[in-house]
């Protein structure tokens, strides 16, 4: 392992730059823009569930004074709205606005108007006559044979495709032979396994402005993980060259995956804002956004063969996925799952087949972990119950099978695929264990109190970005471009179109930069930047910011270092080889110097100066770079529970939780990134669940929070209670040996708590959320049926 | 949603009560805390032309003792509720209650009258109040009447206020030093959330009998109601771990739940069932006649 050189600003807690904006209310988010003359806009969204558009009248809301818009007045462009996937691996089947409407709260029409209440009273003056079709509100509905389509054709490849059975899309990836390993197998166990759908439940819901300018150009404010794909796809529909298309990065209230694509009401608001020549503002309610997008459902069947030794020797997974109206990223989150877990563990032989589903639903995206917590719940939970039925303590067990230091890894999926040079795995789980009292933890099933606790254990990890070593034939593209430039006073502009959610991801790359080039963390600032001024990022998504990003902002630094190093060299008449850089809290300034000669020294405000004054230029670089490896920043979780058997209610007695994020950056954002991860993970294991009516095909939660409940702060343990670790390794691929962390904090969370629950109570729970209903059936029926021995349910070979 | 609306803010409760009269078929509404009624308009639930805000009537807002009766003005807020020890002595459940309602910002507004009228089956405050055997005051241009909170609901969302009365007080005994008093929320979590069941229960007891029982059932029914048959069966008996339990089931028997989002009607049932069973066996602890019952 590669010993870290002294660090002056990484490894610290520091104030963040956009803190006390973000305290004091003053931050702008992209709702706060206001720009003279805007107009408000809204959105008509459909009643139905699957309708058709027989005829809309827009005529009464224009007499109002509205400009309206409809699928008669946008480009007949057919789109996807996340472009992250490389263009063989794009399904397009959305327009801006469509004739027909394919979940309840689609868009169907829009209003600008020079008042928030003219506005609403416009969209609520529009006639439209649907023609209600037969609506799929989930997977068997929309399976069946003879099932109404709900997208006759997409374009794929240039070509518009026929859907059949309303599967969007398949996936089968099979490695080895899986006849010949579960022939091999001792012991095979099979289960099944199911993750309701969830909402991102981030801060801030979409918004955007757009001013139009005379000369047809147009400036777009939005909410978006990604000013350039934003800026690219505006292109796409409304047929502008891109530097008329200005995209502003603009600080954004979290997104957790909800903002990876272009958001729906982005181009509805281009085309308000160009049909009526005025700057047009949307912000969009939280009923809005509710509709607007979720969790991916998914069910898994997973067996698994193994020795009585055990080792895996195959395994066969087959998930479907409810992806709602529109194919996002089915391709690609069917991949993911399936590299997911296969990274997990040890599996020479392994057949996955996938298959993704379209339904009247709210459309799936992305979110935090994006098919690992899925991956995790089902590998994790099983291997639990394999652990037990060799009567092997799990945490050993899994050390014995687990990826790790040397094996090859593709999270996201066949073609990414890359080496591991760095685990904390073994540290992690060994630390975890001890702080939660794992050796003391009961032998599930023998409680009987009122209260039972129990302990449960899962390890994950999420891929540090999508980077792969292959030149072509990449899934996924990834890479990120930075400026960094010195200004005339010796401080440092970093330059980057990368966005950040809220969690730090531009301060901590604000801080490789400061470390690369030598100077203090003050005398570096994060430049507001737009599309026309910074160079293409894909998008802050897959764990990859700070990993990925920050690689490419380092890169920059390092060029502007040596160029530094090469000026003072001829000022100070050093080799530039002898010259180092320091930041000096006494000067605030970065000081370069020779150390065999102190009087060999200048600050970098003097150099800079120098150059300024005698016209030798400004010292900057612009960089692009693609990550070649995309290592797992691995997580572990310990979490100890209380259940009360009289009401089915799960507490949160302790958790440890460890992170292996390589060199940690900001300590304590990186903590906040675990609790969070905790907070919401256990969210998604206990209570959160999206229901739509059956009838209706409406949230059962109607869109408000009444009913679509997260987990609050209040259900998180309290501080002594809440153990967090980071390992010490050092990713000899990442910026100052650093990896990702965002997503893989969630991940294991649903696998922990049900292996938690499983201990306090001795009943596996293999279906999320595990609400208290859930818990107390499943108590009463244990009563009247005891269960099996869980040897019996094992199919001997 | 964007709302228009006049809004009138009189000085006075007299004021007040003449605005009201002076609604010449003008959709008029009374506004307090705003928390019920301002997200009902939000979700065009009702549209009023005309709001009359209690803000500025400070003689709503108290919480007095005279005699043997604790009075609460009608724009009291929960806030208040859970500042007050007048309360917390006698009106152990109601201050149970103001713990776990919504959060911080919400208690702040929320108000006493609000949560009776806004006539939610789940109205946290109203359990506890009919445990207490609570009376509500009712006010118009013309004078007051009181009604017993127990008569004050007729059916989910109906009361029997009149559109030109405003509640301007709650009032009910203190209770004696042998009496008990408990409440309990059951939610999916533990902040701002609608709750699933809420069970009230206030005992009184003399030479180790029961004498008085009241059960309120919260979000079981269309009302706020009373396990009448649960009551019954306690009062005059000495309380066994075994009568608590019958009494219980007998309570998750009388109520009428029904399925909904947050939880199923059989959950419910079993809440009530394992709700009341805890709290009066709780009560009856503190009473110190009888060791807990678990
Ligand atoms: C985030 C959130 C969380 C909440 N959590 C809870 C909770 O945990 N428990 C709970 O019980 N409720 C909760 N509520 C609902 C609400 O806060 C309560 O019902 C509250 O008590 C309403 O009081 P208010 O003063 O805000 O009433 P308003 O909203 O002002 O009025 C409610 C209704 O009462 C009428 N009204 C008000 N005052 C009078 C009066 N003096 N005379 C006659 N009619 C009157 C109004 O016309 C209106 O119809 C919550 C609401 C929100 C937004």
């Amino acid at each position: 392992m590669q010993t870290r050189t002294k660090l002056n600003t990484i490894g610290r807690n520091t104030h963040r730059k956009d803190g006390i904006g973000k305290v004091t209310g003053t931050e702008q988010y992209a709702s706060d823009v206001s720009v003279p003359r805007a107009w408000y806009g809204g959105v008509l969204r459909s009643p139905h569930a699957h309708a058709r558009i027989a005829s809309i009248d827009t005529s009464a809301a224009e007499a109002l004074g509205a400009v309206c818009l409809t699928f008669a007045d946008v480009p007949r462009v057919k789109y996807n709205e996340r472009t992250n996937c490389a263009p063989p691996h794009l399904y397009r089947d959305r327009y801006v606005l469509d004739d027909t409407a394919r979940h309840v709260g689609e868009a169907v029409a829009a209003v600008a108007a020079p008042t928030r209440a003219l506005a609403e009273k416009a969209l609520r003056a529009i006639k439209v006559e649907y023609e209600v079709l037969p609506a799929m509100l989930c997977a068997a509905d929309a399976l069946k044979d003879g099932a109404p389509k709900i997208h006759e054709t997409i374009l794929y490849r240039g070509k518009e495709t026929p859907i059949e059975h309303n599967v969007a899309v398949t996936r089968l990836i099979e490695v080895g032979d899986i006849e010949k390993g579960f022939a091999e197998a001792d012991s095979i166990i099979e289960r099944e396994f199911e993750a309701a759908p969830v909402y991102h439940a981030q801060m801030e819901t979409k918004s955007v402005v757009c001013k139009p300018a005379v000369d047809g150009s147009i400036t777009v404010w939005a909410t978006t993980q990604s000013i350039h794909n934003t800026r690219q796809l505006l292109a796409e529909i409304y047929g502008l060259p891109l530097h008329k298309i200005n995209v502003k990065k603009i600080a954004i209230g979290g997104t957790f995956g909800s903002s990876i694509q272009m958001n729906s009401v982005v181009p509805i608001c281009v085309g308000l804002a160009i049909k009526s020549g005025r700057p047009v503002k949307i912000a969009t309610t939280r009923e809005e956004d509710m509709y607007d997008h979720c969790r991916y459902q998914v069910r898994i069947t997973l067996k698994l063969g193994f020795k009585a030794d055990g080792t895996l020797v195959a395994g066969h997974m087959k998930t479907t996925v409810e992806l709602g109206a529109h194919n996002t990223q089915g391709y690609h989150f069917l991949g993911v799952i399936a590299g997911f877990w296969v990274s997990l563990y040890k599996l020479p032989n392994m057949k996955y087949e996938g298959t993704a589903v379209y339904t009247n639903r709210t459309p799936s995206c992305a979110m935090q972990g994006f098919g690992a917590p899925q991956a995790t719940f089902v590998t994790e939970v099983i291997m639990d119950e394999i652990a037990e039925l060799l009567g092997r303590d799990p945490v050993e067990y899994k050390l014995t099978q687990y990826r790790g230091l040397g094996d090859t890894f593709w999270g996201q999926g066949p073609t990414v695929k890359s080496i591991i040079l760095s685990d904390g795995v073994p540290e992690l789980l060994e630390v975890g264990a001890k702080k939660i009292g794992w050796d003391g933890r009961p032998v599930p099933g023998t409680q009987t109190g009122r209260f039972r606790r129990g302990i449960g254990m899962a390890r994950s990890f999420h891929c540090s970005g999508v980077g792969q070593p292959r030149k072509t034939g990449a899934e996924m593209i990834d890479y990120s471009g930075a400026i960094v430039k010195l200004n005339e006073d010796g401080s440092i502009d970093y330059i980057q179109s990368l966005m950040d959610h809220g969690g730090g991801t531009c301060e901590a790359i604000a801080k490789l930069v400061a470390e690369e080039i030598g100077v203090p963390l003050s005398m570096v600032g994060i430049s507001d930047v737009d599309t026309n001024t910074t160079v293409y990022d894909i998008t802050t998504h897959a764990t990859r910011g700070v990993f990925a990003g920050g690689a490419a902002a380092l890169k920059a630094a390092k060029s502007v270092k040596a160029k530094i190093l090469d000026y003072a060299s001829q000022l100070l008449d050093i080799m530039s080889e002898s010259l180092v850089i320091e930041p000096s809290e006494e000067l605030g300034q970065g000081v370069i110097y020779c150390p065999g000669y102190p009087e060999k020294r200048m600050t970098l405000g003097e150099l800079a100066k120098y150059l300024h004054v005698n016209s030798w230029g400004t010292i900057a670089a612009v960089e692009s770079l693609h990550p070649v490896t995309a290592p797992p920043a691995y997580v572990t979780y310990f979490v100890e529970v209380e259940v009360d058997t009289e009401t089915g209610v799960v507490k949160t007695l302790a958790a440890a939780l460890g992170s292996d994020c390589g060199t940690v950056v900001n300590p304590g954002l990186a903590a906040g990134q675990l609790t969070g991860g905790l907070s919401k993970g256990a969210g998604c294991a206990l209570i959160e669940a999206h229901q739509w009516d059956r009838q209706t095909g409406e949230l059962a939660s109607k869109g408000f929070w009444v009913d679509g409940k997260t987990l609050s702060i209040l259900e998180t343990p309290l501080l002594e209670n809440l153990h967090i670790d980071f390992a010490h390794t050092y990713e000899p691929t990442g910026p100052f040996g650093a990896k990702g962390i965002g997503e893989a904090s969630i991940n294991p969370a649903l696998a922990a708590y049900s292996n938690a629950i499983y201990n306090a109570l001795g009943i596996r729970f293999r279906e999320v959320p595990i609400t208290a209903e859930k818990i107390l059936a499943a108590l009463s029926t244990k009563k009247v049926r005891r269960t099996q021995p869980a040897q019996r349910e094992l199919v001997n070979s | 949603m964007f709302a228009e609306f006049d809004l009138e803010m009189p000085n006075s409760l007299d004021e007040a009560v003449l605005a009201l009269a002076r609604s010449d078929g003008i959709e008029t509404l009374t506004l307090a805390g705003g928390s019920s009624l301002m997200v009902d308009i939000r979700a065009r639930r009702v549209v009023p032309e005309r709001l009359i805000s209690l803000a500025r009537i400070n003689e709503l807002r108290r919480i007095e003792i005279l005699g043997p009766r604790i009075t609460i003005g009608s724009r009291t807020t929960v806030s208040d509720i859970l500042r007050s020890n007048q309360v917390a002595e006698h009106g152990a459940a109601l201050a149970a209650s103001a713990e776990v309602f919504a959060g911080q910002m919400v208690r702040n507004v929320a108000t006493v009258a609000g949560n009776i009228a806004c006539g939610s089956p789940a109205a946290d405050l109203v359990p506890p109040l009919l445990s207490l055997d609570a009376d509500v005051v009712l006010t118009n241009a013309s004078g007051f009447r009181t009604v017993p909170l127990a008569d004050y609901f007729t059916g989910f969302k109906q009361d029997v206020r009149r559109p030109d009365e405003l509640i301007t007080a709650i009032s009910w005994d203190v209770p004696g030093a042998k009496c008990a008093n408990r409440f309990y929320k059951l939610a999916r979590r533990k902040g701002d959330a609608i709750t699933v069941t809420g069970v009230a229960v206030t005992l009184g007891a003399a030479n180790g009998v029961c004498t008085k029982a009241r059960v309120a059932l919260g979000a079981v029914a269309p009302i706020v109601m009373r396990a009448r048959a649960a009551e019954a069966m306690l009062e005059g008996s000495t309380l066994t771990v075994e009568l608590i339990e019958e009494a219980s089931l007998k309570a998750a028997e009388e109520c009428q739940p029904i399925d909904d989002i947050r939880a199923s009607a059989d959950y419910r049932r079993h809440a009530v069932h394992m709700l009341t069973r805890r709290l009066v066996a709780g009560a009856w602890a503190d009473l110190h006649l009888a060791t807990e019952v678990s």
